[in-house]
């Protein structure tokens, strides 16, 4: 086969695959790997070899992994594109080929991902969270720069949820919808890594240390107050939607009370045995004494 | 039984025409006397050689492309029209169903605006999709007219003379290519699937149905049975052609296995190759995009 190709390829490609593939250059391959649904990126490394992907010839596999990565890059695009025409045509394969037309491709571009429309919206949650993890980040920086004070547990858990909450607000009339592709069977291990990944960062940044069964029982509790809320919110027609607000306060309150109450537990019990232990000390010296 | 030849070409400027050798030139020939005598029994036998299967096949395909109503098409060696009327099927009921959808969400419509969306659904049944069918051979071109014109199809359909090696068509005009059995048929497939390349637009779908390698063993020799022993005799009951069919039946097994085929594809610059395997690899389905 000419070996010519892979440079005349790389000239043929359209204007829309170049632009993003010189950003790109100067980047490494993204963080949101960690968020990242697909199996892709793990197995085709982009940063092999070549800084200057167009130009020379450096190997099949570079050009080949450059032009994954490249694949790639522009599926995110043309998802995110479609975000804009969700509300009007919900998450499906015409909001996707409507976003590829605004990127200048044909609306067959949209053949490249699954007709259910599922790609969009496991694109969009891992946005979600990923705008989640950098907020979360941003604020434990000035926490630790002391520009700020460091909230309560419950204060700290209901803004983060708050604001995960809020990114669903432009598609709310559409998040039903949402939430059943997510639950259809072959979208569940995808969702439901999302979740726990989402959940593990707002534990971590709330400062959670545990290393006993408490870890599990955190983001269970956690898991479950996020879910409710989202049902919630998908009923809501308070302005700004203050009542999911509300709901979320007293969730978040009696989850940190049942965590206090079991440390309390916990530790009164400790109180007792030692109180137990050193009288049965004090009996047992006190009848050696007397004999 | 018969020898398999080796699949490689002998000399510069031969190729094969089935199991035999011949000239470029000449091959081009016999191709075009084969369908001319083929062209009014071909659908007759598609059906008796296949088992009606390759409707199947076809519908498939279809399903594949998934496309929305103003898509251009172009469906290459498409002859007798079956992909063809697929499509303008396929738009027609996803444009019904995108106009019911519309005139659903709007429930205080006015009786002037319901009636005028019934004027919209008489006016763009298709929603401006088309489909042009381009073959070298005029009577199977022939034979498609009359089947449009005997099954109702007015709208929306182009019939084009023209070589795949050479289309007569400009640069970046359709938005999905099809070639359903046709492309082992081409001399230079090569230059069939660069001018693929060229003539669609940017984000556009390169979508191929042909006869591949069968995977199953046990299955390939039943398959080279019934096509060695079976189908020559069929084609001389009903069509009175020994020779033809003779010579449909080698090309497929002349015609590279799926993952070579793959490779071709990707050296005309196509990106996000893939192939479906029908019936155990009967037939495959590669798609690629122009990105």
């Amino acid at each position: 086969r000419c070996r010519l190709c892979p440079p005349q390829r790389a000239l043929r490609a359209a204007a829309a695959l170049r632009r993003p593939s010189e950003e790109q250059r100067k980047e490494p391959a993204p963080s949101s790997s960690q968020h990242h649904f697909d199996s892709h990126p793990a197995d085709e490394p982009p940063e092999q070899g070549t800084q200057d992907p167009w130009a020379s010839y450096t190997g099949q596999d570079g050009q080949e992994s450059e032009d994954s990565a490249s694949e790639e890059q522009l599926q995110h695009r043309i998802l995110a594109a479609a975000l804009d025409f969700v509300p009007e045509h919900g998450w499906t394969a015409e909001a996707i080929a409507e976003g590829a037309k605004t990127l200048g491709l044909s609306a067959a571009a949209a053949g490249m991902f699954r007709s259910d429309g599922s790609e969009l919206v496991l694109h969009f949650v891992s946005q979600c969270n990923t705008k989640l993890a950098e907020l979360l980040e941003q604020e434990q920086k000035l926490v630790q720069l002391g520009e700020t004070q460091k909230k309560t547990t419950d204060q700290f858990l209901r803004d983060a949820l708050e604001a995960r909450l809020r990114m669903l607000i432009p598609y709310i009339e559409k998040w039903p919808q949402a939430v059943s592709i997510l639950l259809l069977p072959q979208n569940i291990p995808s969702s439901l890594s999302l979740l726990t990944s989402m959940i593990d960062d707002i534990c971590h940044f709330a400062g959670d240390q545990s290393t006993d069964f408490n870890w599990y029982t955190r983001r269970a509790v956690l898991t479950g107050i996020y879910n409710t809320t989202e049902l919630v919110m998908m009923q809501d027609s308070s302005p700004d939607f203050e009542d999911t607000w509300r709901f979320l306060e007293n969730r978040v309150a009696d989850a940190v009370n049942m965590d206090n109450t079991a440390k309390q537990v916990k530790s009164t019990g400790e109180a007792l045995v030692q109180g137990l232990m050193g009288a049965a000390v004090t009996v047992s010296t006190a009848a050696r004494a007397r004999r | 039984a018969l020898a398999r030849p080796a699949r490689g070409l002998a000399a510069h400027g031969e190729t094969h025409f089935g199991f035999q050798t011949v000239s470029e030139e000449e091959k081009g020939e016999k191709v075009y006397q084969v369908f001319e005598s083929v062209a009014r029994k071909y659908d007759v036998m598609n059906d008796s050689m296949s088992l009606g299967i390759h409707r199947v096949w076809k519908d498939v395909l279809l399903h594949k492309m998934n496309p929305s109503p103003g898509t251009l098409l172009l469906d290459v060696a498409g002859g007798t029209g079956d992909i063809a009327f697929r499509f303008i099927n396929y738009v027609r009921s996803v444009r019904e169903r995108q106009l019911r959808r519309k005139l659903k969400h709007h429930q205080n419509l006015s009786w002037q605006e319901i009636a005028d969306s019934y004027q919209e659904e008489a006016i763009k049944p298709l929603g401006d999709s088309q489909v042009v069918v381009c073959d070298i051979n005029t009577e199977m071109l022939k034979v498609g007219r009359q089947k449009a014109e005997h099954l109702g199809y007015s709208e929306g359909l182009s019939w084009v003379v023209g070589n795949a090696e050479e289309l007569p068509f400009g640069d970046e005009k359709f938005d999905v290519y099809t070639v359903a059995f046709g492309i082992r048929n081409v001399t230079h497939i090569d230059l069939a699937l660069q001018e693929a390349y060229r003539v669609l637009k940017p984000g556009g779908r390169f979508l191929c149905l042909e006869f591949s390698q069968v995977t199953n063993p046990v299955l390939s020799r039943l398959y080279d049975l019934y096509s060695f022993q079976i189908i020559p005799v069929l084609g001389e009951i009903i069509a009175g052609d020994w020779k033809s069919y003779q010579y449909l039946v080698e090309s497929i097994r002349r015609f590279p296995p799926q993952e070579e085929f793959k490779e071709m594809i990707e050296d005309a610059g196509f990106l996000k190759v893939d192939y479906q395997n029908l019936t155990s690899g009967i037939v495959a389905i590669h798609s690629g995009f122009k990105l």
